[in-house]
């Protein structure tokens, strides 16, 4: 979206993705491009079936390759396109220069290993140390996310969810990535557990200088965190911008949309204002916008629009050809 | 206005092979006819099964349970299916509670075959008005669960539940599996069928935020047993039980100028198996002393503003 | 998604007729059913079109090899090996089918009694079962048939009762997993007798997964069939029964090996069929592979 950068830290360039679902194909990911400067947090957030967890997952191709029809684009980390990685070259990127963390910290661990042995199993791979030495590193990840290091050698089902995902956070960082992925890290957990967690991933992030990518479907959560947010609608970044951009100036109707259906914590309201209407079937291509059905400022231009960009100011552009005018916001 | 439900001492255990797990320990509620009380505390906390307890899915272990007026904890069968049509309950989860193998259509009209005598023109008629009410397509009369989107399941999920015009319906979580665009459909479809039909709800939820929207009273329950007990407005104003303060302080907010000073707590929520008497929050209390370890009931702390806190007046300088 | 719903979204999902429709788009079960279904045909029609009766001897002809008299060969006893293979086929298949319907139905009743009542009659019918599932299932069908004696009844009877333990905890686990569905609590909420929650939503959704299982079922009885009448104990001589086929063969299968390979080819296309089948159905009713 933003080209201005010429060699970012991170960037993706007009990814798409598109997945085989028997004679179909599920328009998965369409065109998404954005740029991550070190240490930087980007937010993705969007509903289900946008698209968040499909970037997420090419970013280091962990996309189940049966299911993949078509998978374009550049993925450029240091200006290196890990689309055109070789094996060997792409092992030493995944865990060790970026590594992710996933939804659900139930099933992320392996039940019958012991926690340290799972922390260390990366370490020693990429730094081709003693085990010794990697469980040493591993008493120090787990001091680190707050866990006792004299519980190393339990098993994950001796740890409560939140524990669980601190385990995972561990095994994350364990082998200082530059750059950490959060597909929806907290979702799963309490909402006082959710904000322990997110207080950690913070304070670790601040003091490792650690870029972040965190994928979530919950505004709230973006605000706490984030220095850029992208909106994803039908696997497109309808809105980017930094997190003032997009929290106080919302312009894209979806977005607008979004805050508008959410109850507030402070505001008292007699009814909330819903989207109408459902997301787009993934399965078809759609000519023009594809808000264009549940969009309130639908108009003629909508149905043939190209999604060329409408830069707002330097830090926010959205993909929309009939945006409200200043003054006229919300 | 008068009382349609009322729970006195309601306790809920469960025998498991580590011990005796106080789902719910010692509640009491009382629900206003045409109003919403709206439950809330994390998972584990007994919130769903004092839900189901009320309307009979479980049978409590000890208490009373009084519906309209008439005592209704234990039940004969006839006075069951009596009790069934005034008391219903919406599902979490729309994928896992319709049945895969009926239509929509059977799903709406089963309980009118159970619990009616209606004639089966009647009922089509019922289950049409239904549908409208819940704004399902009559076109999708006869699709199946797995071809209707989450939003859709669950107006099915709530049109089954209102088939009877029950006075009283209990929401557990019906939103919380949904998206933020089609949550909002859904709570506003359950606030106008409030309004339109005088139901009362007991809503549970996590979610602080939804339950603001929704209720007029709320109940928060920490590990079976309800901690506070005020009008929404008071709660959300005041809070008064530290782990109430430390529940509304850790919720993400939209608002990043405002973004809230947390109250970090200590570890996580203990076990429900065989509690020690005394508070159950104080392990993770930033205020817990050694008075902490006695029995605390809830009591009235200021006017209508319950809380079961030994410190509560110290903490809130009241 | 789209295509699919307008063949198969107006049916049950799970119901027969579902299974059946898509099975139809699958190509392996295609495969699988046109085998089995020319194998069937084939061998009912097989003494119409067979030159030879698959029991006259022809001496001369004893140990030779395929050519265009005798298609496939012929046996020690100078016998038709097409006719015997083909005639055979019939036997594999009446004991795959009778002895897995046997388990099915004793399975299923028992699993479901256990699985809903559970407690006493749960465990009393469960440790009844592990009795016989502490045994492998060839040995348990070895040890039913020398007490009973050989012949197809018997061995029928013997792998029917020794596949019931499958069913029957396939079942249990299946009434169990759908006993704690929400959806059978709110048939409770809505005043729905035990007895319709059972017919009416517990076993309909219990029974799909057995389809499958019927379906391998079928497979590994065949299979093991072979394999007791290769021991003896199944399907006796003259009867041209596959496993009986190549155990008269393997004294010869140095010299003559087309005795042993014909038999094993027709063993190894007729499972892999029906586990292509059953591998099918199973896609087809497990939702997480759907879409």
């Amino acid at each position: 979206m933003n080209e201005k950068k010429e060699s970012a830290f991170f960037s993706i360039r007009d990814l798409n993705v598109q997945y085989k679902s028997g004679a179909q194909t599920v328009y998965a990911v369409n065109g998404v491009s954005f740029d991550l400067a070190a240490g930087e947090t980007l937010g993705l957030v969007g509903e289900t079936g946008a698209g968040k967890t499909t970037i997420a997952k090419s970013i280091l191709r962990i996309l189940p390759p049966h299911a993949v029809k078509k998978m374009e684009g550049q993925v450029l980390y240091e200006g290196e396109d890990i689309f055109q990685m070789n094996d060997t070259e792409l092992r030493k990127i995944r865990g060790h220069q970026i590594s992710m963390i996933f939804q659900d910290p139930m099933t992320a661990l392996n039940p019958v290993k012991r926690v340290n042995e799972q922390i260390a199993e990366g370490y020693i791979q990429h730094h081709h140390c003693t085990k010794a030495e990697a469980e040493k590193r591993a008493e120090e990840m787990l001091e680190l996310v707050g866990i006792s290091a004299d519980r190393a050698g339990e098993y994950p089902h001796q740890f409560s969810g939140g524990m669980k995902q601190r385990v995972v956070i561990a095994m994350a960082l364990a082998c200082s990535p530059r750059l950490l992925i959060a597909d929806e890290p907290t979702t799963a957990l309490d909402v006082t557990i959710q904000a322990q967690v997110l207080d950690l991933i913070k304070r670790l992030r601040d003091e490792l200088g650690t870029s972040m990518i965190l994928i979530t479907h919950d505004l709230g959560v973006v605000a706490g965190i984030c220095d850029q947010v992208a909106v994803i609608y039908a696997g497109r970044i309808i809105e980017y911008g930094t997190k003032a951009d997009v929290f106080r100036h919302p312009t894209h109707p979806y977005t607008i949309g979004l805050f508008g259906a959410l109850p507030d914590l402070k505001k008292d309201v007699e009814r909330l204002s819903p989207i109408e209407g459902l997301p787009p079937d993934p399965t078809e291509q759609i000519e023009g916008c594809a808000f264009y059905p549940r969009c309130e400022r639908r108009c003629e231009k909508c149905k043939s629009y190209r999604y060329e960009p409408t830069r707002l100011s330097d830090t926010h552009t959205i993909l929309c050809c009939n945006p409200a005018g200043e003054g006229e916001e919300k | 206005m008068s009382n349609l439900l009322e729970i006195e001492h309601l306790k809920k255990y469960f025998k498991s092979a580590r011990g005796t797990v106080h789902a719910v320990d010692d509640v009491n509620l009382t629900i206003e006819a045409g109003k919403t009380v709206g439950l809330v505390g994390e998972s584990g906390c007994g919130k769903s099964t004092l839900g189901r307890t009320i309307v009979h899915l479980q049978e409590s272990t000890d208490g009373v349970i009084r519906f309209d007026g008439k005592d209704v904890t234990h039940l004969d069968k006839k006075q069951m299916l009596e009790f069934r049509k005034n008391a219903q309950i919406i599902f979490q989860d729309p994928y896992s509670s319709l049945d895969p193998r009926q239509t929509v259509q059977d799903i709406i009209q089963e309980p009118m075959r159970l619990l009616t005598k209606d004639s089966k023109a009647e009922i089509e008629k019922k289950s049409d008005e239904l549908m409208d009410i819940v704004g399902i397509e009559k076109r999708l009369r006869l699709s199946y669960p797995h071809e209707l989107d989450g939003g859709r399941r669950q107006r099915v999920g709530i049109a089954r539940a209102l088939a009877l015009n029950p006075k009283f319906v209990v929401c557990d979580e019906p939103v919380s599996s949904l998206d933020v665009s089609i949550q909002a459909q859904i709570l506003n479809l359950l606030m106008d069928l409030q309004d339109q039909l005088g139901l009362t709800y007991l809503f549970i939820t996590h979610d602080m935020s939804v339950v603001r929207h929704i209720s007029d009273y709320i109940c928060v329950m920490y590990l079976g047993q309800m901690i506070e007990k005020t009008d929404k407005k008071s709660l959300f104003d005041q809070p008064l039980h530290p782990y109430t303060k430390a529940l509304l302080s850790a919720i993400p907010t939209v608002d990043i100028d405002a973004q809230p000073e947390r109250i970090q707590l200590k570890g996580e929520i203990n076990s429900p198996i065989d509690p020690k008497p005394g508070c159950r929050f104080a392990k993770r209390c930033p205020y817990a002393q050694h008075c902490c370890h006695e029995p605390v009931p809830l009591t009235e702390v200021q006017p209508g503003h319950f809380v079961a806190c030994h410190r509560v007046k110290e903490i809130n300088q009241l | 998604m789209k295509g699919n719903r307008k063949d198969t979204g107006s049916l049950k999902p799970g119901s027969l007729r579902y299974v059946w429709r898509k099975l139809l788009r699958n190509k392996s079960a295609v495969f699988g059913l046109t085998v089995v279904c020319v194998l069937i045909v084939l061998s009912l029609i097989s003494p119409l079109i067979c030159r030879y009766d698959y029991r006259s001897m022809d001496g001369l002809n004893a140990y030779s090899l395929p050519s265009a008299e005798h298609l496939l060969g012929c046996d020690e006893l100078g016998r038709d090996i097409l006719s015997r293979v083909l005639y055979g086929a019939r036997y594999t298949f009446i004991i795959g089918i009778l002895s897995t319907a046997i388990a099915a139905v004793l399975g299923i009743a028992m699993g479901a009694v256990a699985g809903y009542f559970g407690g006493a009659v749960d465990s009393a019918l469960m440790r009844f079962l592990d009795i016989f599932q502490s045994f492998p299932m060839l040995i348990l069908a070895m040890a039913f048939c020398a007490v009973f004696g050989t012949g197809i009844d018997k061995c029928i009877l013997a792998l029917g009762i020794s596949n019931i333990s499958g069913f029957a905890r396939l079942m249990r686990a299946n009434i169990l997993r759908i006993r704690n569905m929400e959806y059978v609590e709110a048939a409770t909420s809505i005043g729905c007798p035990t007895r319709k929650i059972i017919t009416g939503h517990v076993i309909p959704n219990a029974i799909s997964p057995i389809i499958v299982e019927i379906a391998m079922g079928i497979s590994r009885n065949g299979l093991a069939s072979s394999s007791l009448s290769f021991l003896g104990l199944g399907v006796q001589q003259p009867t041209p029964e596959w496993g009986a086929m190549l155990s008269s063969a393997r004294s010869y299968i140095r010299y003559y090996p087309h005795m042993a390979i014909i038999p094993g080819i027709f063993i190894l296309i007729t499972v892999l069929s029906f586990n292509l089948i059953g591998d099918a159905v199973r896609d087809i009713l497990d939702p997480t592979l759907k879409e």
